[in-house]
């Protein structure tokens, strides 16, 4: 695992502006970074991130099935008691997922570690799908890169086949696609998932989330008063659960990606309940809840990290009885867990965290974050991978 | 190979090049499925009184069928952004709410043989249709549904369409209540920490 320099491709904007790719730069930063990028071996590839992450996405469904089955877990992972029955449900029913992006610390050799499981509403998708995969096209066209240069990301292949299966298994339903209001990086995203889901031959809708309106038989209405059967939502389920509509989940008869189940992953409790059914797994981090903290006793350094946050707010580290805060921000009521603290790779000046792609339970592709922080949050950069 | 084989880059583009919002993507693809196994004879009308005259419906049920036939053109019709365009492909267009340019409906298919059933209008449905008149292209004066599938020559009395065309779409019924997503998400972005001038990005992660 190397980190390369590269030129840009000349006027790559213009390409981005083609493609419709409007965030590579957000309040004035650089999101999209293609100054360089990490090349990897086919090895490192196969080995220590393709095989851990389909490896570890069985282990979360087994925590899912034994945190449905339990009263005491759920309350663990803050799944309000009116919702237990829908969460429930769609797990019984098997109702089929979509897609997911484990984090992961890894610098080239060892074990890569499990940060954490992004289940329910990843983002980044459209940049390692597709603008990635352009990228490395182009600089094969142009000479930049070697013409064996692979890349592991079949990303977009896999969620066509994969919409093209959820179209069988939904059938006779139109499928709407939902974000909120002012987030271009949201709807971008979204974007790029119906046009996966066009690719499949389905036909598909957008509203936003605050638009969404119900009639009063409580089914859910787009702007066009057309009834909502089959949603895809870019909006966290823990969110919607605490939210006004939320007491209508249920009772509607909507199939939702990513499914109701999927609450259990995106959550932060889903590591100290790893670590409990798979002690000493090579690919997790010791990982406890706040009442467990006498079993972390010979661990010196533990990060802290809230039950629901995203994009890397509100992590502390705790060494003994010092809390050191590394983020701030609006997350922590619902309360912690704590995980041994393991440091990302630095590579240079930067810190990089890997993301593991699967559609539905098969491993897909891979995106590489870079922040000047050791915890990556919502500004830090996007590289580019090669396979060589 | 560890990567996606192809991508289609003509469907992935996205930029100013693109001027038209939505439009007829199958021209010249659904021409073919025409044939297929699973036909049906409509008969297109343009008026209520042409539908009363000409179709098994009565002059209630055309009515609603020929509401029913427009608020399906405000939804799905073919949208441009700009007038000329329009004009180019259609002939007659109006602005749309929305700012966008559309077609002006043609007329709306009605089944030539309409079971009980289908002639209640709730559960039948009613496809407007458009008269493409491109001078020049080889579907001049061809009517074409909202998607581009190509019905015939305007102007005979009956077609021969796919029975898909005829399909019922999704349920329409009336929103009494709006906003009941969003609050969590709107409370957390009033916070303004982190290096992101205006809050979170967005609700991924």
């Amino acid at each position: 695992m190397l980190r390369l320099p590269i030129g840009e491709r000349p006027r790559w904007q213009e390409r981005a502006q083609e493609f419709g790719f409007h965030f590579h730069t957000m309040y004035g930063e650089p999101y999209w970074d293609e100054s360089a990028y990490y090349q990897f071996s086919l090895e490192q590839v196969e080995k220590h991130i393709e095989e851990p992450t389909e490896e570890i996405h069985q282990m979360c469904l087994d925590v899912v099935a034994k945190v449905l089955e339990d009263e005491e877990l759920l309350r663990r992972f803050c799944i309000p008691e009116q919702h237990w029955d829908f969460v429930r449900n769609s797990w019984k029913n098997g109702d089929p997922s979509l897609y997911s992006r484990l984090d992961f610390a890894y610098c080239g050799q060892g074990p890569a570690k499990l940060y954490e499981n992004n289940a329910d509403t990843p983002t980044s998708l459209y940049e390692t799908g597709f603008w990635q995969w352009l990228w490395l096209q182009d600089n094969v066209d142009r000479r930049a890169l070697p013409l064996q240069s692979d890349q592991f990301n079949s990303l977009q292949e896999k969620l066509v086949n994969r919409f093209l299966d959820l179209q069988f298994l939904t059938p006779g339903r139109e499928l709407h696609f939902a974000c909120c209001k002012d987030t271009e990086e949201d709807r971008g995203t979204v974007q790029y998932l119906q046009d996966c889901a066009s690719e499949a031959g389905i036909t598909s809708h957008f509203v936003f989330m605050e638009d969404i309106g119900c009639d009063t038989d409580g089914f859910f209405t787009d702007m066009q008063d057309q009834v909502i059967t089959w949603m895809f939502k870019l909006y966290p389920w823990e969110f919607m659960f605490r939210e006004e509509f939320g007491s209508l989940l249920g009772t509607n008869n909507v199939r939702w990606l990513e499914p109701p189940w999927k609450a259990i992953l995106s959550n932060k409790a889903l590591l100290p309940m790893l670590w409990k059914l798979f002690p000493g797994h090579p690919n997790l981090l010791p990982s406890f809840f706040e009442d467990e903290l006498h079993k972390a006793a010979e661990i010196t350094e533990l990060v802290k990290k809230p039950i629901f946050s995203r994009e890397g707010a509100n992590i502390s580290i705790v060494r003994g009885g010092d809390v050191q805060s590394l983020s701030g921000g609006p997350y922590g009521e619902e309360g912690f867990v704590f995980q041994a603290m393991h440091p990302l790779p630095k590579f240079g000046k930067n810190y990089t965290l890997i993301g593991s792609w699967l559609v539905d339970d098969m491993a897909a592709g891979m995106s590489i974050r870079e922040d000047g922080n050791i915890v990556t949050q919502d500004m830090s950069r996007y590289l580019p991978h090669i396979i060589l | 190979m560890k990567r996606t084989k192809t991508i289609n880059l003509a469907r992935m583009r996205k930029g100013r090049g693109a001027s038209f919002v939505l439009r007829p993507l199958a021209i010249g693809v659904a021409a073919a499925l025409v044939g297929c196994s699973s036909d049906e004879e409509v008969k297109v009308v343009s008026s209520v009184e042409d539908c009363v005259n000409n179709t098994q419906l009565d002059e209630a049920q055309c009515e609603a069928a020929y509401q029913r036939a427009l608020e399906e053109a405000e939804r799905t019709g073919p949208k441009y952004a700009n007038l000329s365009q329009c004009e180019t492909e259609f002939g007659s267009c109006r602005e749309t709410s929305s700012g966008f340019w559309m077609p002006l409906m043609t007329g709306f298919m009605v089944a030539s043989l309409l079971d009980n059933d289908r002639r209640h209008y709730s559960s039948g449905y009613y496809n407007p249709v458009y008269r493409y008149s491109a001078s020049g292209s080889r579907y001049y004066d061809r009517l074409m549904t909202a998607d581009g599938q190509v019905i015939g020559r305007y102007g005979k009395s009956s077609y021969t369409v796919d029975k898909s065309a005829m399909d019922p779409k999704p349920k329409v019924t009336k929103t009494v209540s709006r906003g009941g997503f969003g609050s969590v998400a709107s409370a957390k972005s009033s916070w303004g920490g982190g290096r992101s001038s205006s809050g979170s990005r967005g609700w991924g992660g």
